[in-house]
């Protein structure tokens, strides 16, 4: 009998993973994870067939609860997961004098250890069985450059890559894991950073082809999790519009 | 694939292929044909040229033999190809392997090596810039490098030099060639089953081999999986993507 296997996207309620799963609501079954059961509804009503979705409501931190609620829902509903998308992410800006170190965990817990959790459960065969195939993480370009104030999510991005590729090689040849890391996309988490006209003025230049919009980043978790990509694991793929090689601006 | 307009169709879009014909070049061209793309084939083997249009599907494709080595007269002839239509991209795959320790890499060896990976791809580049030759609006340019160019091998100097100047190379045209909307980028492959793997492989001991293919933990790849890098970044889904390298290499990299 053949399973229906579902797909995982973390942070789905708004921004990259809500366009993430619009796209991929046209080929897969999807479970979509996000903190407000209402917006994560919203996501579902925008994606192709609605009904044949699933909604997954937790917060990611503290991550000790994923374990107990990811494995309910997968036996409860008997699921078979074989793509996994963690969207989900948190940015505050501070300087590090004034970081607190509870912010730097929560950070450091939503951006990089709850997709190390998931995946940890994922692989397990009590609980997934060898379904796992696809794995996609959205990571950012703030893994390879610095920037002021951004030191806790620098860490949590890079730890994020240095995982992806140390469970690439684990886990190869059956799941692929890849990162994407995007640029500054028009989402409601830099919102507030666009919303100041001089900010977006100088981020506008430091983008050679301009900011980006969330299906750019979403066409290229497609591609990573599609048939196209099956000799590609444990890379990075830069979609930020020209920003970290342009040093002209 | 041929006929559905999936996110990798390159429909109408015209785009020519150095070393179209054999190994990835190949590869491309045929993948790229079954996504509706006009293919404009570019080689030095003529015969094989005339192989691969058998292998094309849709219509409205065009070869030409020439030889990329010599420099000058590329933008002239890309010129003459765009008569017939702009050109919406091209694929750098051409290219040429080495394997030879410093002591015999005479400036005449790796100037070969050079000429064709490298400074081809930069003629290319001169030839695609000009509005008559170019859809003006836009357009996406792929070089295939290595994974040599980021890792060392003995004997793999001028082939890892060669390389390593193609990433260098793509960075600075995608600022200068971002105002007008064309992209460029790197798909760097590791080592996969084509005609210059066997030739380079066949210079190696058994258990230089065995560990190759051990340190690929997808295993070795084929040309079709590098193509479907060059496809993702030539059609619509790669938009926001420029000055990227998509390391194609079954993890080769990552361990």
């Amino acid at each position: 009998m053949e399973v229906t296997t579902f797909t995982l996207i973390t942070g789905a309620s708004s921004g990259v993973g809500r366009e993430v799963a619009r796209s991929l609501s046209r080929s897969r079954r999807l479970i979509l994870h996000g903190r407000d059961p209402a917006r994560l509804g919203e996501t579902r009503d925008l994606c192709e067939r609605p009904n044949e979705h699933l909604l997954w409501s937790l917060e990611l931190c503290p991550v000790e609860a994923i374990d107990a609620s990811l494995v309910a829902l997968i036996h409860d509903q008997r699921l078979a997961i074989d793509g996994f998308v963690h969207c989900a992410g948190t940015l505050k800006v501070e300087p590090l004098r004034l970081l607190e170190r509870a912010t730097a965990q929560e950070i450091m817990d939503v951006n990089f250890m709850s997709a190390l959790e998931i995946l940890r459960l994922l692989v397990r065969r009590k609980t997934n069985g060898k379904h796992l195939r696809g794995v996609v993480f959205i990571s950012s370009t703030a893994s390879e450059f610095g920037a002021r104030g951004f030191g806790a999510y620098c860490a949590s991005k890079g730890a994020l890559d240095a995982f992806m590729r140390a469970a690439a090689v684990e886990l190869a040849p059956q799941v692929r894991v890849n990162s994407v890391l995007p640029g500054a996309t028009r989402t409601a988490m830099t919102e507030t950073m666009l919303s100041d006209a001089a900010l977006r003025q100088r981020m506008e230049a430091d983008y050679p082809l301009g900011l980006g919009e969330p299906g750019d980043i979403a066409a290229a978790v497609e591609f990573l999790l599609s048939d196209g990509a099956r000799w590609i694991t444990g890379q990075q793929l830069v979609v930020d519009g020209g920003r970290t090689v342009n040093i002209t601006a | 694939m041929s006929g559905i307009a999936g996110p990798l169709s390159l429909r109408s879009r015209r785009i020519l292929v150095t070393g179209a014909a054999s190994g990835i070049g190949r590869a491309t061209c045929e993948l790229l044909s079954r996504l509706d793309a006009r293919v404009v084939a570019v080689d030095i083997d003529g015969s094989g040229l005339q192989a691969l249009e058998q292998q094309l599907g849709g219509e409205g494709h065009a070869s030409l033999c020439a030889d990329l080595e010599d420099l000058d007269r590329i933008p002239g002839w890309m010129a003459d190809i765009a008569a017939a239509g702009p050109l919406f991209g091209f694929v750098h795959a051409a290219g040429v392997s080495c394997v030879q320790p410093v002591r015999l890499l005479t400036p005449a060896v790796y100037r070969k090596v050079l000429t064709l990976n490298t400074e081809a791809a930069l003629a290319l580049a001169r030839g695609f810039q000009k509005k008559s030759v170019r859809d003006p609006a836009g357009g996406s340019i792929v070089f295939i490098s290595s994974v040599m160019a980021d890792v060392g091998s003995i004997g793999a100097a001028a082939y890892s030099m060669s390389k390593a100047a193609l990433h260098g190379l793509s960075r600075s045209l995608a600022l200068e060639f971002a105002p007008a909307g064309v992209r460029v980028n790197c798909v760097a492959p590791g080592f996969i089953d084509t005609p210059m793997f066997g030739r380079m492989s066949a210079l190696w001991e058994p258990a230089q081999f065995a560990r190759v293919r051990e340190d690929h933990p997808l295993g070795l790849g084929t040309a079709l999986d590098v193509a479907h890098g060059v496809a993702f970044l030539l059609a619509d889904t790669g938009r926001w993507v420029t000055g990227s390298v998509l390391t194609v290499d079954g993890g080769y990299t990552a361990h």
